[in-house]
């Protein structure tokens, strides 16, 4: 046991560890390697986590930030460096032993079962209480329950189930659970995902209160707007080594996104009006409703971005569907490059040159298991069959139309023909977009297009956005990030409850300006 | 970022190998396997010209149904219905010659006899696309009303006398030594393998398979397609049984396809697992379904008790799909 050096004075890891008033380390990490066979995961990672404090975790995807988790919270064994735990060394063979110690970690999905009551998920993690060695006690799990909830001040009936609880109830209730194991470090992995904005700010009530009683917590995120609105101290990793720690003071967004990607590559600029060339109007709707939306007009030119804002549920997103018709269209009309239009079906609104990237890639986009290829040339095999009657498809066509499209967006891949599935993120969205270039559409709906992708590849999928729009195509595109509209859009709409209601351009078109009208903030400018 | 990509490809060398070999190719070399062990243990009969073709005379009817299953399966649908669809395929057939000896002939017989099963198919498509119901229930219901229907048409009775000669020659007739049977089910596996691999409904039925949701995105009139899939299946599955009534030269009521259930989802599976692990695909059905002929055959010619094939193949298919899947989990 080499606890002496732990305990004593701290070494210095940063300029930031050294700060005055420096508390206690509950958690520090040590020169933590992790390899797996041919690549190192983990190349020397010194971490250190105070009594107390909020401690952001930020990376790309990759960069080592889940294999760190791992190490920490027993799921994996490291293969060289240190765990210290309240200063004493430890090697962890199991999570069940690392939560012994007080680490405890709250998934994305917050890892409760939503069939199951309040009471009873804040029960699994310990042998249920007993009547009689035999019968669940009820009472004394309800018991058990109202104490942990009131420790993290959430005021809800035990009994309910997890999946009638706001997204931010489930999180606190997640919470509660580790804190009822006892956790003195609370690991949180992404956990504002589901969240609206004002969900948010509860939850994030709540850690700074319970970090105030002495709870530790490692937060990762990749929202930086939240990072820097919750975070005491930041520690970014890239290709599994540490590129720094700084405090509060001491961090800019700027300085943290370049920690993250190493360089000043990412940082796009704020999109310029200036070399924009814009054409007819190409499609419009006027007062259109339908599902969430309830009243939508526009006109968007080609070469235009245009943006539709508004937080979860205001009827942005939902607009993209309802203009592909995934869902029927109650009212309103739509006008396609002059002409009016009713899409019946989705077959109808690609066959009219629209084309949807929707939010969620895996499920609604991906061949999953299929090459590249086969992703690329989805829409479009009509194009390569050589008869009519057998409808037999010409591979070598198809595949030099994936090959072309590979090379022009640069989708980093073994082979056209490699499983979609070995891509990065990044590489498959490009794939999607490809799949829609080639098609030929003039219209791009692109919902969320940068979700789940690293920050160097949200920059390529952003100029990508610009060429697509400078080619001659009206680009809709929407968000739940805020910081992307200004980023990506010549115009922003913004919906409030299912409505327009309200339109900023140019260098109005700021973060705060669009979330002070998503809020419902009244006038328009 | 150089770093990391040439650290995952060192990742990918030497890992990919054994595991992912016999993933790929473990059915294959256990058939080779098999052949030899068989040819060495009984090199007077096993490894003649003579009994492959036994061999593949033995399995055409289950390789004519699995051919068909695999359609199906390839979009992602279980279809529990062949069974009864065999023997409907049988029964129709020998009913409509018998019953009708004057005005219908063999080919009108085996047309009304598939384009019955095609209708039903379709009907089973129908109501997978258009009622939501899954194709496993779905399938299980209609094959349930299938039954019924046959053994009401038939008053249970089984046709034995009356079957035409033509009908016979079906199942028994050759071709410069090839039997009727074993080109039946090549021309139908070499029809699909077309469809599936070269043909535009052939790879929406993959993308569907992958991903309905990004397959409708793409406009790809996903509903259509079911019916088209099960009718397919449901015609394979009535010309197998329309090959086992005439082989037998008697049309049962009942029963007829059961026997081949069980195995052309083995088949099929076992199929899943060899070349391309995870997919379903004409040419790994063809190697399960052989790889079960060779088991029963060999097996027989060793002497070794009937009741050993079924555990040997239950066995097998264990290790086929354990061996799939932990190709697909790695790629993960």
């Amino acid at each position: 046991m080499s606890s002496a050096d732990a305990n004593g004075a701290p070494s210095v890891v940063d300029g930031a560890d050294t700060a005055p008033g420096a508390s206690e380390i509950v958690l520090e990490v040590k020169g933590l390697v992790k390899e797996f066979p041919g690549t190192r995961a983990l190349d020397g990672v010194d971490l250190r986590i105070r009594r107390g404090e909020i401690h952001a975790l930020l990376g790309e995807n990759g960069a080592g930030k889940s294999t760190l988790i791992r190490a920490v919270c027993g799921a994996s064994r490291p293969t060289a460096g240190s765990i210290l735990v309240d200063g004493r060394m430890v090697t962890f063979n199991s999570p069940q032993e690392a939560r012994a110690l007080g680490i405890a970690v709250v998934h994305q999905h917050f890892n409760l079962v939503p069939q199951l009551s309040v009471r009873e998920n804040l029960a699994l993690a310990d042998s249920l209480p007993r009547r009689g060695g035999i019968f669940v006690d009820w009472n004394a799990m309800e018991h058990r329950a109202k104490k942990l909830l009131d420790r993290v001040g959430l005021r809800i009936d035990p009994k309910i189930e997890v999946s009638k609880l706001r997204p931010d109830e489930s999180a606190m209730v997640a919470i509660a659970k580790a804190i009822g194991s006892d956790a003195k470090i609370i690991i949180l992995d992404e956990p504002t995902s589901a969240l609206l904005p004002a969900e948010v700010s509860i939850l994030f009530g709540h850690m700074r209160r319970l970090a105030s009683e002495g709870h530790s917590f490692l937060y990762v995120s990749h929202r930086l707007t939240e990072v820097f609105d919750i975070a005491d101290r930041v520690t970014v990793l890239r290709d599994g080594r540490r590129v720094g720690t700084w405090t509060r003071a001491a961090m800019s967004r700027k300085t943290i996104i370049e920690a993250i990607v190493g360089g000043a590559k990412a940082w796009v600029d704020e999109i310029n009006d200036a070399d924009v060339v814009m054409g007819e109007v190409v499609l419009a709707a006027e007062g259109v409703a339908g599902g969430r939306v309830k009243d939508m007009s526009f006109a968007v030119r080609s070469g235009e971005i245009l943006g539709l804002a508004g937080l979860p549920g205001s009827g942005a997103e939902e607009a993209m569907d309802l203009l592909f018709a995934r869902f029927p269209m109650t009212r309103g009309s739509l006008t396609l490059n002059g002409k009016q239009v009713v899409f019946h079906d989705t077959r109808d609104a690609k066959e009219a040159g629209i084309a949807l990237v929707p939010k969620d890639r895996h499920a609604e986009s991906l061949l999953p298991g299929s090459s590249v290829r086969e992703n690329i040339s989805l829409p479009n095999l009509s194009r390569f069959v050589t008869d009519p009657v057998l409808r037999f498809i010409h591979r070598g066509r198809e595949r030099a139309e994936g090959m072309d499209v590979a090379i022009r967006l640069a989708i980093k891949m073994s082979s056209i023909e490699a499983s979609i599935d070995s891509l990065s993120g990044g590489n498959q969205q490009k794939a999607i977009l490809g799949r829609w270039l080639a098609s030929g559409a003039k219209i791009f709906l692109l919902n969320s297009p940068t979700a789940a992708v690293d920050i160097g590849a949200k920059a390529e999928i952003y100029n990508l956005i610009r060429q697509i729009a400078a080619s001659g195509a009206a680009v809709l595109f929407t968000s739940t990030e805020v910081e992307e509209f200004p980023r990506v859009c010549h115009r922003v709409l913004v919906f409030s409850d299912g409505r327009v209601v309200g339109e900023v351009s140019g260098k109005n078109a700021t973060e705060t300006n669009i979330m002070h009208l998503a809020v419902g903030g009244g006038d328009e400018h | 970022m150089n770093i990391s990509l040439s650290a995952e490809r060192a990742a990918q060398k030497p890992r990919v190998d054994i595991a992912a070999w016999f993933a790929r190719y473990g059915t294959i070399f256990s058939l080779f396997a098999l052949l030899i062990i068989f040819s060495i243990a009984r090199s007077d009969v096993f490894p003649t010209v003579d009994n492959l073709l036994n061999i593949m005379n033995q399995v055409s009817i289950l390789g004519t149904m699995a051919f068909g299953l695999t359609v199906c399966l390839v979009m992602g649908l279980f279809d529990l219905s062949i069974a009864a669809m065999a023997t409907l395929g049988g029964y129709v057939a020998t009913f409509l010659l018998v019953q009708y000896p004057d005005s219908i002939g063999v080919p009108v017989a085996v047309l009304i006899a598939l384009a019955t099963a095609a209708i039903i198919g379709v009907i089973n498509g129908l109501i997978v696309s258009y009622l939501g119901i899954s194709a496993f229930i779905a399938t299980l219901a209609t094959g349930s009303i299938i039954t019924g229907a046959m053994l009401g048409i038939s008053n249970s009775k089984t046709i034995i006398t009356g079957i035409p000669d033509e009908f016979m020659a079906i199942g028994q007739g050759s071709v410069l030594g090839v039997s009727n049977p074993i080109l039946i089910m090549l021309t139908i596996g070499i029809a699909l393998w077309l469809l599936l691999e070269h043909t535009q409904p052939g790879r929406h039925l993959y993308a569907i398979g992958g991903s309905a949701e990004a397959s409708r995105l793409s406009g790809i009139a996903v509903k259509r397609y079911a019916p088209l899939a099960m009718a397919i299946c449901a015609v394979c599955a009535g010309l197998g049984g329309l090959m086992a009534a005439s082989v037998l030269g008697a049309g049962r009521p009942q029963g007829v396809g059961d026997g081949y259930l069980l195995n052309a989802f083995a088949a099929v599976f076992i199929g899943a697992s060899s070349l391309r692990p995870g997919k379903f695909h004409i040419i790994g059905t063809f190697i399960g379904v052989m790889l079960i002929g060779v088991i029963n055959n060999g097996l027989s010619i060793m002497g070794v008790p009937t009741y050993w094939q079924y555990i040997v193949q239950g066995v097998l298919l264990i290790i086929a799909l354990f061996s799939a899947g932990i190709l697909a989990m790695r790629r993960r």
